[in-house]
């Protein structure tokens, strides 16, 4: 084709565009609707991917890529270059204080360049990282705190810590501080490099441990794929490996980013997720196909002439085909920006809702231009795949048929009428609703697109309200079995595995003495307590976990006694408040309660009650001991020979296993079997569990760490007890955190209207398409047939009469959509609810057509109203001039 | 040498007991320069023989000849570009296109063949109908006559080998059928087309070099 034609194929695409003024309004009405559907789809898809990437790095403890580790100064300066790495950071370790008031904590002192704290999250709030040549540091908050620091630029502070081996005390000028975060698990203290020179001079510092005094090489390359294989390139290419010491001196340690890993990990294999994301996107492609399409098509038959007559002067196919394009891609640069906008608006919105219901994932909002290409991309084929046929339809026109019609008309006539003889003739002639249904069926595809496009807004409205009733408060809070419970913080994070912490008997003796509180400790003991059990359970339970080597390589690592192995095993120790919560399966706790030797074995279940009937491998009356070991020895499986203490068996690559050395084992009797509920377990799984009496536990176990403290309150004093807790464990500092039946309907209430508030939001959105559609449809109907009104009107059809034809079109379309939601809503609720019920644990299925009965009669108004409006701006001029108007 | 000719045309349009012949094999021949009248009554066949002649529909069976190609062996695509080339419309309802201005219509046809229109020449064709003060109007602003010159005009512009004028005083008083024929006439002959008018009307018939006509699908004389 030549190159000079297109520009009056733009000229004429243009010009019949700017024609078209109502059709180019609603087109990009609807263009922006789609796309803002896509941005906020996007937005908060990549939010949230982004704050789990964030979350992750917070754990981590920064976000590089990857670490050479321990490097020595000439190593670290022939692999900083290397051309793979984009950026890189520089971290010398220096020592730890291990002394109060640091004995609980984790702290760091060591030298960071910009990258590294940048990359480390250490960015002072306040002041600025260290300078050369100084003795200035910087730190957090909490460390300022447990120093007993102002945090003031200018103080001074002292701190003894450990380098090396070698205890030192130094004191540093504050220049800058952060917040301390707790994800991150360890706490810094930022020295310039040239005042950790100056300490392991004056230590004489070696650098024994491996660590201290070396270089760490952070690095980021150009992207987060392949980091390992990255690494070890640059190795490689320096002729260094990383496999091992035993592998040859050239071994250096790297280390890779896990949150980058893990994302991934997220990213590839979670096919739900996919598959979910890929629904809605169907959905919403299909959605906007209904207007889009519906719009072109209109258009087209509308200006069937048009076509026909530039056919007959001879535009070809393809070219009517490009004049659409055209000014299907020019509507799209107008729509597309609109719906950028708005969409990311209201995706940071529903971000923050979606965000606020899900655990351990931050609250970010991603300014990825992932959300804006992806968003436009998706809207731009939404409108290629809805201009395809309209495109086709035009291309096809014959030109005959434009020089024969002067009017828009039915393409197709049924074939034959069969002639009335005088008798048949209907009295009442046509008749308004006749005409009406008649006028609707010229444009069949048009009324069809249409009804679907307003129902399918309507459906979301009712499969959210369907949703939301559905959310079964009772059922939800079924699990909670008591008014509050009270732990250390991380024991409530569904993000953290470390949940050992121990509540203080100070804070229990605290509560008990609240007035109208009655409750009972759980106590803890998750390590060095060991069971006995078969090889065969100990591959049955593990399997589901890990692959068959991995698993071998499990049992080979646990103690042999007899034909059995020794097993970790995790025991409660409940006092009778907690035990009565307890739902019994066989058996009874009674005995328990008496304090003799007595277990409940502790089986699982699913969130719908569910036993699963193999979850534990001892039955009632079952004898069983459980071994308390004080002290392990390593030893070698091949030789026997047992190491001694000092010996570092991570390092030296021997083999070696481990065995109780100095311990006390204990018999006792299955009593009961018993399902020990999600909110008063441990909260995660870890290995086979026990229930014993609070004092049998402490007998035996030697130890008295509480868990948790649950206790129910009489009912005229939970709202006091409530403020108590809440004062003392509500707040983001306390170290403490708690459970109770009102934060529970909290939560629920929350989970539901996040529901809501999303359903909702798609309806509406959806719903204006619909509207937006039906708006069109009954728009363009009208104009095109000006003329043919007018002529109805010249032969005595009154004005009025017109009226109720159009209404009721008007009336038919909406009335269909309102039947047709009705029998979809009947027909998929049963299946439905099986899926919905699936989902969710909590979720008792009710049919309910109230949204559809309260939108009805909204529809049924638009449908009279729009029409009208539409037919006064139309009956403006007179009968006698439209007739006239030349097309 | 005939510029058009028509081999054994036919045209049936339905089936069985429905059958209407609208064609039944005309043959004719038109000379290059010549400009001749098919005169038929209401129902005679001579739309459907005119968009055969033009290429905008297909015959049952038969041929049209135009400029020595046997048009109808042409693919669609390849007929409408033949159609562009070589045959200029007059229609009765003038068949403008509406949201372009006056120049923009003539050009048209050059311009979707993507050729750059002979200046010279456009602009005679413009001075000889009389339209060069209507330029930059929009169709819609102009009467009828007005309107029937600048469809003229868009026939003449790709320099077809020949035009084909369907009814074109049909929707125009008497005076304003005489001037617009006379232009017709005259532009055919400064301009050396040949022309094909479709009328029902023996009168303007007459202004023709030669008139056919036709009757239930056939030439009568």
């Amino acid at each position: 084709m030549n190159v000079s034609n297109r520009k009056i194929i733009r000229r004429l695409s243009i010009a019949s565009f700017k024609a078209a003024k109502i059709r180019n309004i609603i087109t990009v009405a609807a263009i922006a609707l789609t796309t803002i559907l896509f941005t906020v789809l996007f937005t908060v898809g990549m939010s949230i991917k982004h704050g789990f990437e964030q979350s992750n790095f917070r754990q981590v403890g920064g976000y590089s890529h990857g670490g050479f580790k321990y490097l020595t100064k000439d190593q670290f300066e022939e692999l900083k270059d290397d051309p793979l790495i984009k950026e890189y950071g520089k971290r010398i370790f220096c020592g730890m204080p291990e002394k109060e008031p640091f004995h609980k904590s984790h702290v760091e002192v060591s030298y960071c360049d910009e990258n590294t704290a940048k990359w480390m999250f250490l960015e002072p709030i306040e002041g600025r990282l260290p300078k050369e040549g100084t003795g200035e540091a910087a730190t957090d908050l909490r460390v300022l705190s447990l120093l007993g620091v102002e945090p003031v630029i200018g103080n001074k502070f002292t701190m003894t810590f450990l380098v090396d081996g070698e205890e030192t005390t130094e004191t540093f000028t504050l220049c800058g501080y952060w917040d301390y975060d707790d994800i991150t698990v360890a706490n810094h203290v930022l020295l310039p490099e040239s005042r950790t020179q100056e300490i392991f001079e004056k230590l004489g510092t070696q650098g024994e441990d491996g660590m201290t005094s070396f270089r760490n090489l952070n690095v980021m390359f150009k992207n987060a794929s392949n980091i390992e294989e990255n690494m070890n390139t640059i190795l490689e290419r320096h002729g260094y490996q990383s496999e091992g010491l035993d592998q040859g001196d050239n071994y250096i340690r790297t280390g890779v980013n896990w949150g980058y890993m893990s994302a991934q990990f997220e990213d590839s294999l979670d096919i739900s997720t996919v598959l979910a994301l890929a629904a809605v996107m169907l959905l919403i492609i299909f959605t906007g196909y209904l207007i889009i399409y519906n719009i072109f098509q209109i258009s087209v038959s509308n200006d069937v002439r048009f076509y026909g007559l530039l056919k007959t002067i001879g535009t070809t196919g393809r070219q009517i085909k490009r004049i659409i394009s055209m000014q299907a891609f020019l509507l799209s640069a107008l729509g597309i920006p609109i719906g950028l906008v708005l969409g990311y608006g209201v995706g940071v919105l529903m971000t923050g809702i979606v965000v606020s219901r899900l655990d351990g994932i931050e609250l970010t909002y991603s300014v990825s231009p992932v959300i804006f290409l992806g968003a436009s991309l998706f809207s731009l084929v939404t409108v290629w795949l809805s201009c395809r046929k309209p495109r086709k339809m035009a291309a096809k026109i014959s030109p005959v048929e434009a020089v024969r019609y002067t009017e828009n008309s039915v393409k197709r006539m049924p074939k034959r009428r069969r002639s009335l003889s005088e008798s048949e003739i209907p009295q009442k002639g046509a008749s308004i609703l006749r005409m009406a249904m008649a006028n609707l069926g010229r444009n069949k595809s048009k009324t069809v697109i249409t009804v679907i496009s307003m129902s399918f807004a309507v459906v979301i409205l009712n499969i959210t309200f369907i949703l939301a009733n559905g959310f079964d408060m009772d059922k939800y809070l079924n699990r909670v079995v008591a008014d509050f419970i009270i732990a250390q913080a991380p024991y409530f994070q569904a993000s953290t595995f470390d949940k050992t912490g121990i509540l203080p008997e100070e804070v229990v003796s605290q509560i008990e003495a609240l007035d109208g509180v009655k409750g009972g400790r759980t106590y803890q003991k998750t390590f060095d307590a060991q069971e006995f059990v078969s090889e065969e359970w100990v591959r049955k339970q593990n399997g589901k976990y890990g692959s068959a080597e991995q698993v071998d390589g499990y049992v080979e690592m646990l103690e042999k006694v007899g034909d059995m192995r020794a097993d970790r095993v995790q025991l409660y120790g409940m006092e009778d408040f907690v035990l009565d919560k307890l739902p019994v399966i066989e058996g009874d706790l009674s005995k328990l309660k008496e304090g003799g030797n007595y277990v409940a074995a502790v089986y699982s279940d699913d969130d719908y009650g569910n036993l699963h009937e193999d979850s534990h491998w001892a039955k009632l009356g079952d004898k069983i001991t459980i071994r308390y070991v004080k002290e392990y020895e390593y030893f070698n499986p091949e030789t026997g020979e047992i190491y001694g203490e000092d010996e570092d068996l991570s390092e030296s690559n021997k083999p070696y296993r481990t065995r109780a050395k100095i311990y006390e084992d204990k018999a006792y009797e299955v009593a009961a079997l018993v399902t020990v509920p999600g909110k008063i377990s441990y909260r995660y799984y870890g290995a086979d569990e026990f229930v014993m009496g609070a004092d049998t536990f402490k007998r035996d176990s030697g130890t008295s760490d509480i868990l948790y403290y649950a206790f129910d309150c009489e009912d005229d004093k939970v709202a006091q007890v409530e403020q108590w807790m809440q004062d003392f464990a509500g707040g983001d500092d306390s170290m403490y955190d708690y459970e109770s039946r009102k934060s529970e309907e909290e939560e629920f209430y929350g989970f539901r209207n996040m529901f809501v508030m999303v359903g909702s939001g798609a309806a509406l959105i959806v719903g204006m398409v619909g509207i937006l559609n039906f708006l069109n449809a009954i728009l363009t109907g009208i104009m095109a047939r000006k003329r043919e009104f007018a002529g109805l009107q010249s032969v005595g059809m009154t004005g009025k009469q017109l009226n109720q034809m159009l209404i009721t079109e008007g009336m038919v379309f909406a009335g269909s959509s309102v039947v047709i939601t009705l029998i979809l809503t009947l027909v998929m609720g049963p299946l439905a609810s099986d899926v919905l019920e699936g989902m969710f644990w909590f979720f008792s299925y009710h049919l309910t057509v109230t949204p559809i009965l309260v939108v009805a009669p909204v529809f049924l108004a638009i449908g009279a109203v729009i029409p009208l409006f539409s037919y006064h701006y139309v009956a403006k001029r007179s009968v006698v001039e439209r007739l006239r108007e030349a097309e | 040498m005939a510029i058009l000719s028509t081999k054994d045309l036919k045209k049936v349009y339905g089936s069985g007991e429905n059958e209407v012949h609208a064609l039944a094999g005309v043959n004719f021949q038109v000379e290059k320069g010549e400009f001749v009248a098919i005169v038929g009554t209401s129902g005679s066949g001579k739309s459907t023989l005119l968009h055969m002649l033009g290429g905008l529909d297909r015959p049952t069976s038969g041929g049209v000849t135009v400029d020595g190609k046997e048009i109808f062996t042409l693919k669609d695509e390849a007929l409408t570009i033949f159609r562009r080339r070589k045959i200029g419309f007059v229609f009765q309802n003038y068949n403008l296109v509406p949201v372009l201005n006056v120049y923009e219509n003539i050009l048209l046809p050059v311009q979707l063949d993507g050729g750059s229109p002979d200046q010279t020449y456009i602009k005679d064709i413009i001075n000889t109908l009389g339209l060069s003060s209507k330029l930059g109007n929009l169709p819609n602003n102009l009467s009828g006559g007005q309107q029937q010159r600048v469809a003229i005009a868009r026939a003449l512009a790709s320099k077809p080998a020949i035009i084909l004028a369907d009814e074109p005083t049909g929707n125009l008083d008497s005076k304003t059928s005489q001037d617009v024929l006379s232009l017709l006439k005259v532009t055919g002959q400064k301009f050396s087309q040949t022309i094909v008018m479709i009328t029902h009307n023996e009168a303007i018939a007459q202004m023709a070099d030669r008139v056919i006509r036709i009757e239930d699908g056939k030439i009568t004389g």
